[in-house]
C-alpha cells in the first residue's frame, strides 16, 4: 500500500495506532481530550474574531467572549463595507490572487516538470536561483523591485504590477518538482520511445497522476497574493484598486471614532477577509491530506 | 557601389551626424536635469491636472466641492482629485510615488517634515519659479510663512492649515469627579498632574490622557512637542542646527510625561480607535479637526468637551503661548506637466473664500491672517474656535532639516524608552538623542 | 507566509547515475550527440523553463543585484529626471549596520523569538500530529480546527490578537493578579514572546500537515514491534516516531529559521513601529523603516544582505550537521 494511493479513509488504522487486542479507550479517549484542547484554543481567536464583529458594543470582558443575544447586529458588517467597499476590494484581490494562480500553474508546472524530470543545460543553476529565492526576504527586494516595475516598466497602479513579483510561486514549483520527480522514470522513457513530444507527455501522461498535488499546489499558492499587504500597498494608489488586505489594514489605522464600534468594524472587515480562504481550504480539504505532501517530503 | 559615392558618403555622414547629434544631447539633458529639477526656466503649461487630498472625511467634501467649482469654471483645465491611498504614515506612498514618478501634481496633505526630503529626492516644484508666489505666500500667511522655507530661501511647500494643537477635556468625567468644568486646573503640571490622579482614582476615567503611545516618528508631534513649545517659549526641535531640547524645558516636559506614565495616568498600548471619544481617557491633546469626531455621529454618544490651552511648569491659561501647528502644507510636485494650472489651482484653493470655506467645513485653521476679523460670522456662530484661531498666530513646526523623518524617528525611539516605558532617566535619554540628532543634522547631504 | 524549502539529501539516483544504466543505442549522428552535450538530452526543456528562468532573472536576479550594488554605494531614491552623485563607499554601510544599537537589539529579538518558535513548532507539531494520526472521530473537524489560522491573513487575526491581549482584553480577564503589567504586546520582556507565540499558532497548521505526511511513511511494523515491547504511547513517540520523521523535522527547523529570520508583517502590525524600546523590532522591519520610510535604501540593503548571508550560514550548518548524523 503506497502512500500515493491511501485515500483518507476513517476506517484505515494509522500506525500509531496498535489495535489487536489493546483496549482502546483509555489511552484514545487522552488522546482525543488533548486534540480537542488543542483545537478549541487554536480556533478561539477565529470564533472570537465572529462574536466580536457581531457585537453591537464592544465588550472585552470575559462573557462578551459568548454571543450575547442583546448585543448582537449586523451592523459592523454594513459600516465596513461603507467605508471599505468590500465588493471592489474583493474583487481586486479576486484578480490579483487569480492572476497569480493563473501564472504559476501555466508556467510553474512547465518549470517543475523540466527541473524534475527533463535534462537540459542550465536546469542545476534554475534549481539553485529556485532555492535562493525561497530563502530570500522580500523586503530586501522591494525596493529596487518597485523602481524596476513602477518606473522602468510604468506598471504603477496597474493589477500586471502587483502580480508581477508574486507571479510564478516557487514554492509551488518546487512541490510540483517533486511531485513529478516522484513518478516512475520508465513511464516517461516508455512515453518517448512512442515518439510523444514532451509537452504531449506533460499533459497526457504526467499531469493527470499529480493532479491532487496540482490543487494542493494551487491552495498554497493561493493564501501568499490574497492575504498579502505590503507589495500591493505601494503599488496601488487609488483605493479603488486596493485588494482587500490591503483596504483593511489601512482601515485599521484611521478607524473613525464616529463608529458605534470600531473594534467590531475591524473584525468584520477581517471575517470577510478571512472567509474565502477557509472556505476554499474547507472544500478542497480532501486534496489537502497527508498522503500528497507525503510524497513530496518523502524525498 | 555605385558611384554616386560622394552623395552616399553624405548622406551617411549626414545620418551619422544627426544620430550623434541627438544621443549628445540626450546626453546633455540628462546631465543638466540634474541639480535642482524644480528650476527649469520652462514656459507654463496649461491643461489637465491631478491632486490628492487627505483621507478627513470633511476634507475630502471641501476638495470635492473646490475640485468642482473649478472645473465649472475652466473645464480645459479639468482637475482631478482623490484621496491620499494610504493610512497612518502618508509619506511612504509619496516617497513612492514621486520615485516612480507616478505622484500628482498637487498633494494638500504634504508633511512640513517632510518636505525637506521630498526637496532632496527632487521631488518637489520650488513655488518661488512663479510670478508673484513669495509675495502671495507671505501676504496670506504673514510672518509665520518663513517657518516653511528652504533654508535657501525657497518655498517647496504652501503653508495651508494648521491645527494648534490644545487640551480637550471631558465635561462630564470632569463633573464625575468633582472638577470644576468651566475652570479646571491645568495650568501648571503640578496641577495638571493632580487633577489627572483625580480623574482616574475616582474612576471618572480610565485614564486621564492618552496620546498614542505607538513609536512612529510623528508621535511626538502629539505629546512631547507641543508642551515644549509651550515651555521653552516657542523653540523649534531643532535651530541653526543644533537640537535645542536638551535644557531645562525639555527636561521638564520629559519628567512631566514621564510622571503621567509612571503613575498609568496616561496608557503605554496603542489603542484602537479614539479613547478620548470613546471616554477611556478624560483629556485629549489634539486640534480642532477632532472636533468632528467629539461631536459623533449615530451609535457614538457625543463627547461634551471643554478646551484648555496647554500647561506649562510655571502655569498658562493663555492661548498665545505657542503650541505645535499640526500644519499641513500643499506641495507641487515634479512630475506635474500643467504647472501653470497647477499654480493657479493653488492660489483659487487658497483665497480668502476657499479659505473661509475650509473653516466652515473642516473646523481647522487656514494659514491665513487675520482669520477672527476675516470670518467674524463664523466665529459667532462658533465661539468655540475662537481659541484655536488665536493659537494659530502662535505656532511652531517641525524644523527643516534634512533627514527630519530619521530625526523624528530618533527622538521618538529614546523618548519611547525613557518616558513612556520607565527604562533609564529622562534627561539621559534626551541627552543622547540630542546628540544623535545633532549628528545627523550635521552629516545631512544638503541637494 | 512564504514557505522556503531546502532540499533534503537526494535519496533517488542523481541524473548522472542512471544515464550510466542506460543501454547502450546505436551511435548518435555527430551533430546530434553535440546538441545533447550542448543543450542536455531534452532540449525543450529550456523552453519549459524559459518562462520561469525569465521571471527569475527580472524580477528576482536584477533587483537582487541591485540591492548588492546599492548596499556598497551611498544612495537615496530620487525622482526620474534628478541625478545625484551615488559614489562608492566600500563597507561603510556594512560597518554603519553592525554597530547600530537597534540592529543588534532586533538581531537578540530574533533570536528570542527562534529560542521560542522553533522548539515549540517542532514540538507541538509533531504531538499534534501524532495525535492526530491515530484513531479518532472528527478527524477532519480537527484538521481543520489547526489550518485556519493558517490560511487567514495575519492582518485579519492581529486584530483578533490585539483585542484579546491589550490589558483590558479576554486573556488578562481570564488571568486576573496574574497578567502581566505593563499588558503583553507593550511588555518589554513579553512583547517579543507574545510575537513568537503568536506566529507558532499561526503557522502550526502547515507544519501539522507535513508532519501527517510523514507519519503515514513510518512502517507499522515498527509501532507493532515497539508496542510488542511494552512500550508506552511516549516510549513510542520517541523510540519510532521521531526518528522515523527526521528528514522532515529537519525540513521544518529549516523552514521555521527562515521565517523567523525574515519577520516582519507581525512585528509591524502587533506591535507597531518595534514595540516598546524596540523590543520587538525585527532586522526586516528595521530594514522596512530605514529603506522606505526614512529613504535610506543604501543602509537597508545592507542590512538585507547580511540577513540572507546569515540565514545561508545558518542553513548551511544545518545540513553539515544533518550529513554528520545521516
Amino acid at each position: 500500500m503506497t502512500p500515493a494511493t491511501r485515500t483518507e479513509d476513517e476506517s484505515t488504522v494509522a500506525p500509531d495506532d496498535v489495535v489487536e487486542d489493546e483496549p482502546r479507550t483509555p489511552r484514545g479517549w487522552w488522546r482525543l481530550a488533548l486534540l480537542l484542547v488543542g483545537a478549541l484554543v487554536f480556533v478561539f481567536p477565529f470564533y472570537y474574531m465572529i462574536v466580536g464583529s457581531l457585537q453591537k458594543t464592544q465588550n472585552q470582558s470575559l462573557s462578551g467572549a459568548l454571543p450575547q443575544p442583546g448585543n448582537l447586529t449586523l451592523h459592523n458588517y454594513s459600516e465596513v463595507n461603507a467605508a471599505l467597499d468590500l465588493g471592489r476590494a474583493l474583487i481586486n484581490s479576486g484578480i490579483f490572487t487569480g492572476g497569480v494562480l493563473l501564472a504559476t500553474v501555466i508556467f510553474g508546472v512547465l518549470a517543475g516538470y523540466a527541473l524534475a524530470q527533463l535534462h537540459f543545460r542550465g536546469r542545476s543553476l534554475l534549481f539553485v536561483m529556485m532555492l535562493l529565492l525561497l530563502m530570500v526576504p522580500f523586503q530586501l527586494l522591494i525596493i529596487p523591485l518597485y523602481v524596476l516595475i513602477v518606473r522602468n516598466y510604468g506598471l504603477g497602479n496597474s493589477y500586471l504590477g502587483m502580480i508581477a513579483p508574486f507571479a510564478i510561486n516557487s514554492t509551488a514549483v518546487f512541490i510540483f518538482r517533486q511531485y513529478f520527480m516522484q513518478l516512475p522514470k520508465e513511464l516517461f522513457d516508455a512515453a518517448r520511445i512512442d515518439g510523444a513530444n514532451e509537452l504531449r507527455i506533460l499533459t497526457r501522461v504526467a499531469l493527470p497522476l499529480v493532479r491532487p498535488a496540482l490543487l494542493t499546489a494551487m491552495l498554497l499558492t493561493f493564501i501568499g497574493p490574497w492575504n498579502e499587504y505590503l507589495w500591493p500597498f505601494l503599488i496601488t494608489k487609488q483605493q479603488r484598486m486596493e485588494p482587500l488586505a490591503v483596504a483593511l489594514a489601512n482601515y485599521m489605522n484611521t478607524v473613525q471614532s464616529t463608529v458605534a464600534n470600531p473594534f467590531g468594524t475591524i473584525l468584520a472587515g477581517a471575517f470577510v477577509l478571512a472567509v474565502p480562504a477557509v472556505v476554499l481550504f474547507l472544500a478542497f480539504q480532501r486534496y489537502f491530506i497527508a498522503p500528497n505532501i507525503g510524497s513530496a517530503v518523502k524525498g | 557601389m555605385v558611384p554616386v559615392r560622394s552623395s552616399f558618403v553624405a548622406r551617411v555622414k549626414l545620418r551619422a551626424t544627426v544620430v550623434v547629434v541627438f544621443t549628445l544631447s540626450l546626453g546633455l539633458s540628462a546631465l543638466g536635469g540634474s541639480a535642482v529639477a524644480s528650476a527649469k526656466p520652462a514656459p507654463l503649461s496649461y491643461g489637465p491636472i491631478n491632486i490628492w487630498y487627505s483621507n478627513n472625511a470633511q476634507e475630502i467634501t471641501w476638495g470635492e466641492q473646490e475640485v468642482a467649482a473649478w472645473n465649472h469654471l475652466y473645464p480645459s483645465q479639468k482637475v482631478t482629485g482623490q484621496q491620499i491611498p494610504a493610512a497612518e504614515s502618508s509619506e511612504e506612498v509619496i516617497e513612492a510615488a514621486i520615485t516612480a514618478g507616478s505622484e500628482p501634481c498637487l498633494i494638500y496633505n504634504t508633511a512640513p517634515a517632510a518636505v525637506p526630503d521630498f526637496e532632496a529626492m527632487g521631488g518637489l516644484v520650488s513655488l518661488n519659479s512663479f510670478p508673484g508666489a513669495v509675495s502671495y505666500i507671505y501676504a496670506r500667511t504673514g510672518a509665520l510663512a518663513g517657518m516653511y522655507k528652504s533654508p535657501d530661501n525657497e518655498f517647496y511647500q504652501m503653508p495651508w492649515k494648521s491645527n494648534p494643537v490644545v487640551i480637550f477635556y471631558n465635561k462630564t468625567e470632569f463633573a464625575k469627579a468633582g472638577i470644576s468644568t468651566t475652570n479646571p486646573p491645568l495650568a501648571t503640571y503640578s496641577e495638571f498632574l493632580a487633577t489627572a490622579k483625580k480623574l482616574v482614582s475616582s474612576g471618572a476615567a480610565k485614564l486621564a490622557i492618552d496620546p498614542s503611545p505607538s513609536s512612529e516618528f510623528y508621535e511626538a508631534w502629539y505629546d512631547f512637542y507641543p508642551l515644549y513649545a509651550a515651555e521653552s517659549g516657542g523653540k523649534l526641535l531643532v535651530e541653526n542646527g543644533k537640537a535645542t531640547f536638551d535644557s531645562s524645558a525639555g527636561q521638564a516636559v520629559a519628567a512631566f510625561w514621564a510622571q503621567l506614565y509612571k503613575e498609568k495616568l496616561a496608557g503605554n498600548e496603542t489603542y484602537t480607535g479614539d479613547p478620548f471619544a470613546d471616554g477611556t481617557a478624560a483629556m485629549a491633546i489634539v486640534g480642532p479637526w477632532a472636533i468632528a469626531d467629539y461631536q459623533g455621529k449615530e451609535g457614538s454618544p457625543k463627547v461634551n468637551y471643554g478646551v484648555a490651552p496647554l500647561p506649562t511648569s510655571k502655569g498658562n491659561t493663555s492661548y498665545t503661548v505657542p503650541t505645535f501647528s499640526d500644519a499641513k502644507s500643499i506641495g507641487m510636485y515634479a512630475s506635474c506637466k500643467n504647472r501653470g494650472t497647477a499654480w493657479d489651482f493653488l492660489k483659487f484653493t487658497t483665497s480668502e473664500s476657499a479659505d473661509g470655506k475650509l473653516l466652515s467645513l473642516t473646523g481647522q485653521m487656514p494659514m491665513r491672517q487675520g482669520l477672527e476679523k476675516l470670518y467674524a460670522s463664523y466665529f459667532k456662530a462658533n465661539p468655540d474656535y475662537i481659541d484655536f484661531a488665536v493659537e494659530s498666530a502662535h505656532i511652531i513646526d517641525c524644523p527643516y532639516v534634512s533627514n527630519s523623518i530619521e530625526v523624528w524617528q530618533v527622538f521618538r525611539n529614546d523618548w519611547s524608552k525613557a518616558v513612556i516605558f520607565g527604562s533609564g532617566s529622562t534627561d539621559a535619554a534626551l541627552a543622547s538623542a540630542s546628540a544623535a540628532i545633532n549628528k545627523l543634522v550635521a552629516s545631512n547631504s544638503s541637494p | 507566509m512564504k514557505v522556503e524549502a531546502e532540499l533534503p539529501p537526494r535519496t533517488r539516483p542523481s541524473v548522472v547515475e542512471l544515464e550510466s544504466e542506460l543501454p547502450p543505442s546505436a551511435p548518435e549522428p555527430l551533430v546530434k550527440r553535440l546538441g545533447r552535450v550542448a543543450l542536455g538530452r531534452q532540449p525543450i526543456g529550456l523552453a519549459f523553463g524559459a518562462p520561469y528562468a525569465l521571471f527569475i532573472a527580472v524580477l528576482f536576479a536584477y533587483p537582487l543585484g541591485l540591492s548588492v550594488w546599492i548596499s556598497f554605494h551611498s544612495y537615496f531614491f530620487t525622482a526620474p529626471g534628478m541625478s545625484v552623485a551615488r559614489p562608492f563607499v566600500g563597507f561603510a554601510n556594512y560597518r554603519a549596520v553592525l554597530s547600530d544599537p537597534a540592529v543588534r537589539q532586533s538581531l537578540l529579538n530574533i533570536l528570542i523569538f527562534l529560542v521560542i518558535n522553533v522548539p515549540l513548532t517542532v514540538g507541538l507539531s509533531m504531538l499534534l500530529a501524532s495525535a492526530l494520526n491515530s484513531l479518532i472521530p472528527f478527524r477532519a473537524f480537527f484538521r481543520a480546527c489547526f489550518y485556519v489560522p493558517y490560511v487567514t491573513a495575519s492582518v485579519a487575526m492581529v486584530a483578533v490578537w490585539l483585542f484579546m491581549f491589550n490589558s483590558t482584553g479576554v486573556v488578562n480577564s481570564v488571568l486576573g493578579p496574574l497578567a502581566p503589567v505593563p499588558s503583553w504586546l507593550v511588555n518589554q520582556n513579553w512583547a517579543m514572546p507574545s510575537v513568537a507565540v503568536y506566529v507558532t499558532w499561526k503557522q502550526l497548521g502547515f507544519f501539522i500537515l507535513l508532519y501527517l505526511a510523514a507519519l503515514q511513511n513510518v512502517p507499522k511494523e515498527l509501532y507493532e514491534a515497539a508496542s510488542m515491547d511494552g512500550a508506552s504511547w511516549w516510549h513510542r513517540l520517541w523510540a519510532v516516531t521521531v526518528p522515523g520523521v527526521r528528514t522532515v523535522t529537519t525540513l521544518i527547523t529549516l523552514l521555521a529559521i527562515i521565517v523567523g529570520a525574515n519577520l516582519f508583517t507581525e512585528p509591524y502590525l502587533l506591535t507597531a513601529g518595534g514595540g516598546p524600546s524596540g523590543k520587538s523590532a525585527s532586522p526586516v522591519l528595521l530594514m522596512y523603516q530605514t529603506g522606505i520610510e526614512q529613504n535610506h535604501p543604501d543602509f537597508a540593503s545592507a542590512l538585507g544582505v547580511l540577513l540572507v548571508l546569515l540565514v545561508l550560514v545558518v542553513v548551511a550548518a544545518q545540513r553539515l550537521l544533518q550529513r554528520h548524523q545521516a
